[in-house]
């Protein structure tokens, strides 16, 4: 495992409508995940409920809008705040998405795939480098769902994902649904993706519901987790260990409840994935609830 | 092969077209067909979808993900417009201020300037007004936390000092001179009530966030006036001044007083630094 990114169990997003019951009733979850642009403001109750849910759990700052593949200069005002707001918080670690979301100085805020071409390889590794500079810190990049894919990709997405890790001294963040949806839209097979993978770059997992469109699938985390994406699930844990787990539910968001229990499951097929094939070193334990 | 930073451009262009990718690349065709050779070189046809239609997933999504924010964040400005001129409104919007900023809760800082003169509010006037007043809830939400003036210390300051004193609004507070009772449509639509123009009426707001709750009251136009005057870093003298247009200034002055003592109370004066 890469320094610096501890084995935290398995924890969910910490989103708006969960703040109150988090808060009055403390569940036995191991770790937060948080949007870090919901907190790079100047004061409020987000950041109230985020230094009281900091004193109690392990986070994660998870962004969305680093923009690291843009060919637009890297937003300084930006990594200004996130380095603020991980001072202040003091994150497990800090992650983003190996993306572009804008151009021009514009942005769209959504999490476009790159070209996998040498060109963007140079391009997204030097910033990804710069970006540890600024924040002092190694950073996780997560690959994306993605929808669309570039004529002159030399590269899989897989090998460029690596290739990025290792040039820019990275981790990986393996976003499990994302390996699925995009393997359907594009016709790759999703567990020669997860072969791929360098399994000492891995630090983290993500884990979501999608939605099928019938042409292409859709990365809306809005529903629970694929029978399917379980399956893949359970292969990646055997494959780089029993990694830091993470449920993502955006829309259509459910009871705190009912998420819990997808994290709980998440945590149930992790170690049924440990104990059908143990990974050796790799394999992190499982951490214990936070909280009994 | 096209540079990453045409990829890029060539995208965004799509992305961001206002009547969606199939539509662009139809006007584009008129002139030339360049923007359809671009995309031709640049994004694959993948059956079942070709490459425009890959292209259009991100361009419904980037626009409904903006759209459902500013739904969001301007409850009462989309429950008046309704649903088709609410959707038109953010397609105009869109073009004139494409989200520039990391933030998509930023992406709709400029729609109370983009309605004024817009043909959305000649059906319903105030709507400019309740956008402005809708923003100012949301920017008193996440704004700076400061330490607030107590009154003990006021009460400690000399009173011959108190005509240079300088006074800071807490970072929250939002001032608003409004020509519509904006604050009461908001309230209706909070209780799922229906948004109804109402008839004019001028009104003047503070909006400000005590500890996390975000709060507004009416304030009458004497009580703005000293407000934006503090806003404006006037001393006590100047906002004496300022709030007693046509009535003697001693009498101002008294009624400041215990305006002063109400906005200490509400949390809406910030401590000030050592140097003021």
């Amino acid at each position: 495992m890469l320094a610096g990114f501890p084995a935290l169990g398995t924890g969910v997003g910490l989103r708006p409508p969960h703040y109150a019951h988090v808060l009055e009733t403390w569940p036995a979850i191991d770790w937060f995940e948080v949007i870090s642009e919901n907190f790079l403001v100047a004061g409020g109750r987000p950041l109230h409920v985020l230094e009281r849910v900091r004193a109690d759990y392990p986070v994660v700052l998870h962004g969305v809008s680093l923009s690291i593949g843009s060919v637009d200069p890297l937003d300084g005002d930006y990594l200004d705040r996130l380095r603020a707001l991980a001072q202040r918080i003091e994150p497990a670690w800090i992650s983003d998405h190996l993306c572009w979301t804008g151009v021009g100085g514009h942005t769209v805020h959504d999490l476009l795939p790159l070209p996998y071409t040498e060109e963007a390889l140079d391009h997204v590794s030097e910033r990804v480098r710069r970006v540890q500079d600024c924040l002092g810190r190694r950073i996780a990049l997560e690959n994306v769902s993605s929808y669309l894919a570039y004529c002159d990709s030399a590269l899989s997405e897989w090998d460029f994902l690596a290739a990025v890790a290792e040039r820019a001294d990275c981790a990986i963040l393996l976003d499990v649904n994302n390996v699925f949806v995009s393997a359907f839209n594009h016709g790759f097979d999703p567990w020669a993706y997860l072969a791929a993978v360098p399994t000492d770059r891995v630090v983290q997992f993500h884990l979501a519901g999608h939605s099928d469109h019938g042409t292409h699938l859709l990365d809306t985390h809005d529903h629970p987790v694929r029978d399917e994406v379980w399956a893949l699930y359970a292969a990646a844990v055997r494959r780089f260990g029993a990694q830091s787990t993470l449920i993502e539910w955006d829309d259509q968001i459910p009871a705190f409840d009912r998420l819990h229990a997808e994290a709980r499951h998440a945590a149930m097929v992790a170690e049924a994935a440990c104990r059908a094939d143990p990974v050796g070193d790799s394999t992190a334990p499982l951490a214990a609830h936070h909280r009994a | 092969m096209p540079t990453l930073s045409e990829t890029q451009r060539l995208l965004w262009q799509l992305i961001t077209a206002p009547e969606g990718v199939a539509a662009a690349l139809a006007a584009d065709a008129d002139r030339g067909g360049g923007l359809t050779a671009a995309l031709r070189r640049t994004v694959r046809d993948h059956p079942p979808l070709a490459a425009a239609q890959r292209v259009d997933v991100y361009a419904n999504m980037y626009f409904f993900r903006v759209l459902d924010v500013l739904k969001e964040e301007y409850a009462a400005t989309h429950a008046l417009l309704g649903e088709v001129a609410f959707h038109n409104l953010v397609t105009d919007y869109l073009l004139r201020h494409p989200p520039a900023h990391f933030s998509i809760r930023e992406a709709g800082r400029h729609l109370p300037e983009a309605l004024v003169g817009h043909g959305a509010v000649a059906a319903h006037p105030c709507a400019a007004d309740l956008a402005r007043y809708e923003r100012a809830l949301n920017d008193a939400f996440d704004a700076a936390a400061a330490p607030v003036l107590q009154p003990a210390a006021l009460a400690a300051i000399p009173q011959e000092r108190w005509p240079g004193l300088r006074f800071a609004l807490h970072p929250s507070v939002r001032l608003l001179a409004c020509g519509w009772p904006v604050d009461a449509l908001r309230a209706a639509v909070d209780r799922g009530e229906a948004a109804v123009d109402p008839p004019p009426a001028g009104i003047q707001l503070c909006v400000w966030r005590q500890d996390l709750t975000v709060f507004h009251r009416r304030l009458d136009a004497e009580e703005l006036a000293a407000l934006e005057a503090i806003e404006r870093g006037a001393s006590f003298a100047e906002v004496c001044l300022a709030a007693s247009a046509g009535t003697p200034a001693e009498n101002a002055a008294a009624r400041l007083a215990g305006a002063l003592a109400r906005w200490l109370a509400d949390g809406w004066i910030a401590e000030p630094t050592p140097s003021v």
